[in-house]
């Protein structure tokens, strides 16, 4: 009875090195996306936060489509509509389009409408003087980020060889049906292992920014 | 009520007429014009024999037996076609390189050898119609693979022999990574090795190899993809004669009667889909109760019974025609709305992800209002247990509980208790508890604002309104997120719009097209959603305040 046991997991650890370079491909698609989402969303706060109408009245617009866009069916537009490789203009050097990339993009859609719409506080905020309420962002966008690393695990389905796409490469490279459950049981945990201690962490932050604000005015 | 009986059926009349004049355009009832007559045929009947053109090396459909005799299910239908002309049959061996020639030279009468039915042969040759059998490209995998849809081979490494006509667009189309090699022997040693997931390559040419020891146990039990119809081969000159009447006739009569079906048993072939639905089209009947795919006046097929491959906007009628005319012309394939067959599928996808973001809409605002209920109500447990389900489900990827449930737990209840799980339900279940857990979270955190100003507040279902309208912008982005995620079920083979749209592309080609369509109508799904949403929060919310 303990013997099945012993054996998931020691398959489970055999398989270790491969599930975790691909759980490395999770975060660095994530965050990659927060730092296009980011600097574009930044674009659109700065624009919404002019005095020019016509430009506030663009980036809302923006901010509404990328809100809109659904990133799963961005992240197939991508894929089949971009050229998996293309050659430098110019020169003769071909330059591959990963998959991987292509997902980062379409999640960085969602992290310019997050960062549109939050920014535009923390800048006004920031522009009062009010800098400790700007900080908020931070552990905001922290968290954001978060959902990012949960929400790339959808890049399996464009086949990106991350975390959840190489369960599922274990499980048909092995032919056992029997370690499909811990496979991805042990794939759950390394995403709450990851995301528990950060959340903890932005909370804490949360909580100390809160107090040296002060009790809120509202 | 007898006038509005006599309206119905008025109306019931016209719009026969109307479907009569779409559907059958030209063609009246009538004798059907007679063939001129054929040479090739003459000559057939006074020499009492039929040469055809057969392959020996390509089993089972043409090979040596073990004494040296050729047969296989392509013998068995030459031999029929020789004995319902009253002639003998003389076979004669070709290759794929031959073949051809060899028609043109009049070396044989017709070819039955594994011959694809392309646009580019149909210069050269005349192509029997119906098709009388179909190849498609499939996988050649090792036991142990447990792949069963074309959709889990996307980003996997696939080995593939340089040339064949199909790699780029298998690599394009199915997001596959091919390892190229020199030979079908290497590549073959390559799936052996585990260098890949398996071997692309020409379904009815794995048949052979599926049948020799060396490679038991090894299987192909994908779908067969990118389909070239097979025809029997005539002369060129012979278009319009006699001849290719009767042989288009014996073929109908082969689908008709479950004849090809019947030989493809005989011979151990896996059931063809090609096979299934011919022989369930040449059997339908019209509203008149005659055979649909009888010859029309001109003595062609009706379009319905041809294959739509070879089909262009003046061979058809109605919508068909006018799609057809803008493909030709412009280059669009705007299949979904000509093709009922991609029409139906399309708008079932449209309906069954529509059904997806209502059921995971208020799946989610119902556990996430049921938790946060449960958890104020300071039940020692349960309010411990709500709190780490909502932990746990917030940081754990819907997607990846979707198969935790549905494959890791799914598999042990089936072989436990023969209980299967629906991958709709597994789909609803996690997308609402994965957006239920931040609603909770949301809702307990607006809870603990309102016990700042006031230490006695409780969240209870009286007061949980105005609680929902300080949090509403969590709880509406929440909504709104879960509705944009609903596309996950496609990874479980749920056929909402972003699994029928992939299938419909992968089969035309008309990757533009639906990549588009499918943008499109999601915005407008998403942005009709977020309206809809806003328009509750403010009418339920708005009302309290």
């Amino acid at each position: 009875m303990n013997l099945p046991g012993l054996d998931v997991l020691r398959e489970l650890i055999t398989w270790t090195p491969f599930l975790l370079t691909g759980f490395s491909l999770n975060i660095l698609i994530a965050s990659l996306a927060m730092v296009i989402g980011t600097g574009l969303g930044w674009g659109l706060a700065l624009l919404r936060l002019s005095s020019r109408p016509r430009r506030v009245k663009t980036s809302l617009l923006l901010t509404e489509l990328t809100r809109n866009v659904p990133t799963i069916v961005f992240q197939f537009y991508l894929v089949f509509m971009l050229p998996s490789e293309f050659v430098l203009p110019g020169t003769s050097i071909t330059l591959g389009f990963p998959g991987w990339l292509n997902a980062s993009l379409a999640l960085a859609m969602a992290v310019i409408g997050f960062t549109s719409d939050n920014l535009t506080t923390t800048l006004h905020d920031w522009r009062k003087g009010d800098h400790a309420a700007a900080l908020l962002f931070l552990p905001n966008w922290t968290s954001y980020m978060l959902i990012i690393v949960i929400a790339s695990s959808t890049a399996s389905i464009i086949g990106v060889s991350e975390l959840v796409s190489r369960c599922n490469t274990v499980i048909n490279a092995t032919g056992n049906t029997r370690l499909m459950f811990p496979v991805y049981l042990y794939a759950c945990v390394c995403f709450f292992l990851f995301c528990y201690p950060l959340t903890r962490l932005m909370q804490w932050t949360r909580a100390q920014l809160a107090a040296r604000l002060g009790p809120a005015p509202h | 009520m007898t006038d509005f009986h006599h309206f119905l059926r008025k109306a019931g009349a016209w719009m026969l007429a109307l479907v009569a004049i779409l559907w059958v355009g030209g063609s009246f009832a009538g004798p059907v014009e007679a063939p001129r007559s054929s040479e090739r045929l003459a000559l057939v009947k006074q020499r009492g024999s039929l040469i055809v053109g057969v392959k020996t090396d390509y089993p089972p459909f043409g090979f040596l037996n073990a004494s040296g005799a050729s047969e296989g299910f392509e013998h068995d239908l030459a031999q029929d076609i020789a004995r319902r002309l009253g002639v003998s049959l003389t076979k004669v061996a070709v290759s794929g390189a031959n073949r051809l020639q060899k028609l043109e030279e009049g070396s044989v009468d017709m070819l039955l050898s594994t011959t694809g039915d392309t646009a580019e042969r149909r210069k050269i040759v005349t192509m029997i119609e119906p098709n009388y059998y179909s190849s498609g490209v499939t996988l050649f995998m090792p036991p142990e693979q447990n792949i069963n849809d074309w959709s889990e081979t996307r980003g996997k490494k696939v080995c593939a022999t340089q040339g064949s006509y199909f790699n780029r667009i298998m690599a394009q189309r199915y997001l596959l990574e091919l390892q190229m090699f020199n030979s079908a022997r290497d590549a073959k040693l390559a799936v052996k090795d585990r260098r890949c997931i398996g071997y692309l390559f020409d379904n009815t040419a794995i048949q052979g190899d599926l049948r020799l020891p060396e490679w038991a146990g090894f299987k192909a039990p994908l779908a067969p993809v990118l389909g070239t119809p097979w025809a029997i081969a005539i002369a060129r000159r012979e278009a319009g004669s006699e001849f290719e009447r009767l042989l288009g006739d014996i073929v109908a009569d082969w689908h008709r009667s479950g004849f090809a079906i019947q030989r493809e048993k005989v011979w151990g072939l896996p059931a063809s889909t090609f096979l299934a639905d011919t022989h369930a089209l040449w059997k339908k009947l019209d509203a008149s109760g005659k055979p649909l795919c009888e010859r029309e006046v001109s003595g062609h097929w009706p379009s319905v019974c041809r294959n739509p491959v070879f089909l262009n906007s003046t061979d058809t009628t109605g919508l068909r025609r006018l799609g057809l005319w803008f493909k030709e012309n412009t280059g669009l394939d705007l299949s979904l709305i000509y093709d009922e067959y991609d029409r139906t599928r399309f708008l079932l996808g449209l309906g069954t992800t529509v059904l997806l973001m209502l059921l995971c809409v208020s799946g989610s605002l119902f556990l996430g209002v049921l938790g946060a209920l449960l958890a104020e109500a300071k039940v020692l447990v349960i309010s411990r247990l709500i709190w780490i389900a909502s932990v746990v489900g917030r940081m754990t990827p819907p997607l990846l509980v979707m198969y935790l449930l549905l494959f890791g737990l799914g598999s042990m209840l089936m072989t436990t208790y023969g209980f299967s799980v629906s991958p709709f339900a597994v789909v609803v279940w996690c997308l609402s508890f994965y957006t239920g857990s931040s609603i909770t979270t949301a809702l307990l955190f607006a809870a603990d604002v309102q016990r700042q100003a006031n230490p006695v507040f409780q969240l209870r279902w009286g007061n949980m309104r105005e609680l929902v309208a300080t949090s509403s912008g969590h709880v509406t982005a929440a909504l709104i997120n879960v509705s944009k995620a609903t596309m996950m079920a496609s990874a479980v083979a749920v056929p909402e719009l972003l699994s029928v749209a992939t299938t419909v592309m992968t089969e035309n080609g008309n990757v533009g097209v639906m990549m588009n369509v499918l943008l499109l109508t999601f915005l407008l799904l998403i942005f009709a959603t977020v309206r809809v949403l806003k328009l509750l929060e403010r009418k339920l919310l708005g009302m309290s305040q």
